[in-house]
């Protein structure tokens, strides 16, 4: 019982020098425990009714300890006396309360920031739409980037002649693999996985062969999307990808689908949302049309459930698929890709 | 493709504003990117997907317009009065490349007079943005813009021959464009020869030697289908576009080949006058099939998810000139017109009747419901270790995949293989895929050095990419590079922290390693659970002269899978004792060559129960501790789990402790 009396007093005595600010409150402090009145005594007070085996041991222990105390109040003190070594003594000095009292404290002086870091913004565009698409049921999948012709064009419905295998618009690797061109890649080996019902999306980098300039990146981030199942049909695309741009635009946007091409999705859809640099009044984000493209979609192509054998008069499904480097740039009027890939301090840390 | 709004209305008397008609055709699929006022006129920029070849003639788009107004379309006549004069005494074609064109005509008009075309032509053709030439030339342009079907006129007089042979280029022939460009060809090239040289580039442009000019008298007039992969690859090689091998390029309506010679010779006839040779040279050996497509009703609304009355949908694809065939309770037998090869499928069908009737008119409404999505456990980890490194101060940036080859003139760390090369790389000292991240921090160091931010605490979690031996598949392999600006040990504290949090309870083992990435003697390869996990290092001093760097950085490469593969996700809890610690702090001097680790180990292998932690914090040379020596300072934090300890027990411990050191590693307290 004593023992660890005489432990916690110590512990206690060191924190509260350790925390005293001026000569003060160090002296309030060797009072305390040092004192006529101060707590060592009143252990000192309890020895000669300890029984005698312990008697001189705790006498030891108690004496040691006001020792150590005493010293401890000295070292303390030193940290304010001007003849203190500053070589060994690494605490700063301290004013004394007198003079912050009288105000002398610039309470305005600018605090000391700790260090922080950041989160690349394309990570933070990914993030936010994986965490829309995930309360929809949406599973994160991932594919390769080094990827076969075959799922990056064949099983996707794209025509062995079709311009986009060409290589002006593909990289070819030494290889006989290319760098894939789109993440549609992963619809293909995530069916070629896995039985219906299918929901997943799927981010990652995609190439290009584009010369690089404000608006073109050789090397660029996708999200694909993909919802299989029995049953499925448009109206269900429609709201899926109206639910999530509202979400991550805004619910006052307006939406626009209209009718386009793609060789793995039939019928295929552009979806536009409003312009939120102008309000839809014409900009030249917008080129003055007050509409923005920002997904491609459409019903998953029956020559892609034949590819990867699903019965394509039993399932239906939507895919999907969106840049992730112009849903940044949009969101904050970004107007420069290379921006993102630059990695100057000075743009990342404003995300 | 530009359209004129007021020639549109040639094809189909619309009432719709310019913003009408705009919103119309880009609900329908045809995006109006840009409406531009000229004149009294304006100019659409019409967007025509890849599949809608039959959109790249104002027809083809006023065939559309039709459609949404529900008006009729009219397709201008093309008859024509003939000189008894036939074409085949005249001239003979030979092709000698069936494959690469399918179809070749010609025509022949005599004796006309080369000027300006009226007025109301040339306006037309400004507004697209194509400058007036001459009558003739005017003619052949605005009917490759009303039909979307090129066309070529020679001046017949300057064929020498008066012959014309479609075949391929020898190699080495030589032709100069109108455009002026002189091109050499090689046999690949599909060219139109009269009996001694190319005077066309099949599909793409004519040549300069046979150009119709002010003194032209006789035409040979050619319209074609030309195969769309060969113009492709022509005009690619060529580097000469036009019109003509945009069209080409996409596919032109083998039926349409006729109709637009014929109507460009009547207009050639009625504006330059002259007289058309009767006849028309055809050789055409496409075999034409009817495609014959059946769309089952309950298909269209179970995949549109709405209703629509048969008659609405016979009605829509009436309107897009397909003939119904036949007609059952829920199905219609289709014929798709020979302009619209790409619809060879019901859901073809169903898309022409989707993109008619509207999306707007398709409900964003679902049952899709709500379904649960397992846990991604890969992203689980990315996602502690990025939001550990965030809280140290790391800022994280993402660099291209595609590097210089300058990367293989350093040592290999994750191998010794050259980087896998691109074979088309957009410029040619960019052409490797990086098989480090390191190089690519240091530039991004580099950068901000250059820019005023002296401290670049960075990092980037990405694949990097391994070539394999003997054609195996390669390995991208994501890892984690760390460039530290505070030094060894605090990037060595950096890695430790995300072990521990990630409850990776293995001790990193640090083996020396040589590379001109790194400082010799502070630089390490590291393993983890008998496994390479990465590498750590103070960036070399010839390194640190190439980038010019004005402080030293450490970086760190890790294998993220490895991390993935042995974290623990969940924590698991311990009570905390409730009693005190008693604290010992020790200094010792040992021999140089001793390492922490061996000290460490040497005092875990005791094994002690009370033994909480063993902290180092002080490592110190000087002439009293002498030479060859050092003295390590660390403290050993006691504890028991049921009591407090007595300083009797630690002080056995201590000594046990110290006799150890003293036996294994020569190592005495500092007195």
């Amino acid at each position: 019982m004593m023992q660890e009396r005489l432990v916690a007093l110590r512990s206690r005595a060191k924190d509260d020098l350790a925390k005293a600010k001026t000569l003060n409150e160090i002296e309030y402090v060797r009072v305390h425990y040092l004192g006529r009145k101060g707590a060592i005594k009143e252990i000192m007070k309890a020895i000669p009714s300890l029984p005698p085996e312990e008697k001189s041991m705790m006498g030891k222990m108690a004496n040691q300890l006001k020792l150590e105390i005493s010293d401890e109040v000295e070292g303390a003190k030193k940290r304010f006396s001007p003849s203190s070594d500053s070589s060994t003594d690494k605490t700063p000095r301290l004013k004394n309360n007198a003079q912050d009292a009288k105000g002398s404290f610039d309470l305005s002086l600018p605090g000391k920031r700790q260090p922080y870091g950041h989160i690349h913004p394309i990570t933070q565009t990914i993030n936010e739409i994986k965490s829309i698409f995930s309360k929809l049921g949406f599973a994160v999948e991932y594919g390769p980037e080094l990827e076969q012709e075959y799922y990056n064009f064949d099983a996707l419905n794209v025509p062995p002649d079709h311009p986009s295998r060409e290589d002006f618009d593909t990289f070819y690797l030494d290889n006989k693999l290319l760098l894939r061109s789109q993440t549609s890649t992963v619809q293909i080996r995530t069916m070629k996985k896995r039985r219906p019902p299918i929901r997943m999306i799927a981010p990652g980098k995609v190439y290009r062969p584009d010369t690089v300039d404000a608006r073109h990146a050789s090397m660029f981030h996708q999200i694909e999307g993909l919802l299989v199942d029995e049953g499925v049909s448009f109206q269900d695309l429609k709201y899926a990808l109206t639910s999530f741009s509202k979400i991550y635009f805004g619910q006052d946007i307006k939406m626009r689908f209209r009718p386009s091409f793609f060789p793995f999705t039939e019928p295929s859809a552009e979806v536009d949302i409003s312009c939120s640099i102008c309000n839809a009044k014409g900009c030249r984000v917008c080129s003055h049309s007050g509409w923005v493209e920002v997904l491609g979609a459409g019903m998953v192509d029956p020559n892609v459930f034949e590819a990867v054998g699903y019965d394509a008069e039993k399932y239906t499904g939507f895919a999907f698929g969106m840049g992730v480097e112009r849903l940044t740039m949009l969101r904050y009027g970004i107007d420069d890709i290379r921006l993102f890939f630059e990695n100057d301090l000075r743009f990342l840390s404003q995300f | 493709m530009k359209i004129s709004y007021h020639w549109l209305k040639d094809y189909c008397d619309h009432s719709l504003s310019v913003n009408e008609l705009s919103e119309g055709l880009t609900n329908a699929g045809l995006v109006v990117d840009a409406s531009t006022p000229l004149g009294d006129d304006f100019c659409l920029d019409v967007e025509v997907t890849s599949n809608r070849p039959d959109c790249l003639g104002i027809l083809g788009i006023a065939r559309e317009v039709s459609v949404i107004v529900r008006d009729k379309l009219l397709i201008p006549g093309v008859e024509y009065p003939t000189n008894t004069e036939n074409i085949e005494s005249e001239t003979t074609v030979v092709n000698e490349e069936k494959e690469l064109c399918p179809r070749y005509t010609a025509r022949i008009i005599k004796g006309i007079t080369i000027g300006p075309s009226p007025e109301w032509l040339q306006k037309r053709l400004r507004v697209l943005g194509l400058r007036p030439v001459n009558n003739v030339v005017d003619i052949t342009n605005y009917v490759l813009m009303e039909s979307g079907q090129p066309l070529h006129a020679f001046d017949f007089d300057k064929l020498e021959g008066k012959r014309i042979i479609v075949r391929r280029a020898a190699n080495g022939e030589t032709l100069e464009a109108i455009d002026g460009t002189k091109c050499t060809f090689t046999s690949d090239v599909l060219v139109i020869a009269d009996t001694k040289r190319p005077v066309a580039i099949a599909g793409i442009m004519g040549g300069k030697g046979t150009e119709v000019t002010e003194t032209t008298k006789n035409i040979f007039l050619e319209s074609a289908f030309f195969e769309p992969r060969n113009v492709r690859r022509s005009s690619r090689k060529l580097g000469i576009k036009s019109d003509s091998s945009f069209r080409f390029e996409r596919h032109v309506d083998p039926e349409c080949v006729d109709w637009a010679s014929r109507r460009a010779a009547k207009m050639i006839q009625e504006i330059a006058g002259g007289q058309i040779l009767e006849g028309a040279i055809d050789l055409n050996s496409i075999q034409l099939k009817e495609t014959h497509v059946t769309l089952r009703t309950p298909k269209l609304t179970s995949l549109l998810g709405i209703h629509l009355e048969k008659n609405e949908m016979r009605d829509i694809l009436e309107r897009l000139c397909f003939t119904i065939i036949s007609e059952e309770d829920d199905r219609l037998e289709v014929c798709v017109p020979s302009f619209r090869g790409d619809v060879y499928r019901e859901i073809d069908l169903i898309e022409e009747i989707a993109r008619i009737h509207g999306y707007e008119s398709i409900p964003a409404t679902s049952n899709i419901g709500v379904k649960l999505n397992p846990e991604n456990r890969f992203d689980s980890v990315v996602e502690k270790v990025k939001s550990l490194l965030y809280g140290m101060g790391y800022n994280e940036v993402i660099t291209d995949s595609i590097v210089d080859n300058k990367q293989d003139l350093h040592t290999g760390l994750w191998t010794d293989m050259n980087g896998i090369r691109i074979t088309n790389p957009i410029r040619h000292d960019q052409d490797q895929l990086r098989k480090t991240i390191i190089l690519n921090l240091l530039k991004v160091k580099k950068h901000n050095q250059n820019h005023g931010t002296e401290k670049t605490s960075i990092y980037e979690l990405s694949k990097i990419y391994l070539g394999k031996e003997n054609g195996a598949p390669p390995d991208e392999r994501v890892c984690l590079s760390i460039l530290c600006e505070d030094g060894f040990l605090p990037l060595k504290g950096v890695i430790e922290v995300i072990l521990h949090r990630l409850n990776i309870n293995l001790m990193l083992a640090p083996h020396p390693f040589q590379s001109d990435l790194f400082n010799p003697g502070k630089s390490a390869k590291l393993q983890l659970g008998g496994k390479i996990f990465g590498y750590v290092g103070e960036v070399s001093g010839e390194l640190m002269h190439n980038y010019d760097f004005r402080s030293t950085p450490c970086i760190a490469e890790l294998d993220f899978e490895l991390l993935v593969n042995m974290a623990t996700l969940e924590n698991s809890y311990h009570k905390t004792s409730s009693f005190p610690t008693i604290v010992r702090d020790l200094a010792v001097i040992a021999d140089e060559a001793i390492t922490w680790a061996e000290i460490k180990g040497s005092i875990d292998t005791l094994k002690m129960d009370y033994l909480e932690e063993i902290e180092f914090f002080d490592l110190y040379r000087s002439k009293q501790i002498g030479q060859g020596k050092k003295s390590i300072a660390f403290r050993l934090i006691f504890r028991a789990n049921d009591r407090t300890l007595r300083n009797d027990e630690v002080d056995v411990c201590q000594d046990e402790i110290l006799k150890t050191l003293e036996n294994s590693l020569n190592i005495r307290l500092r007195s």
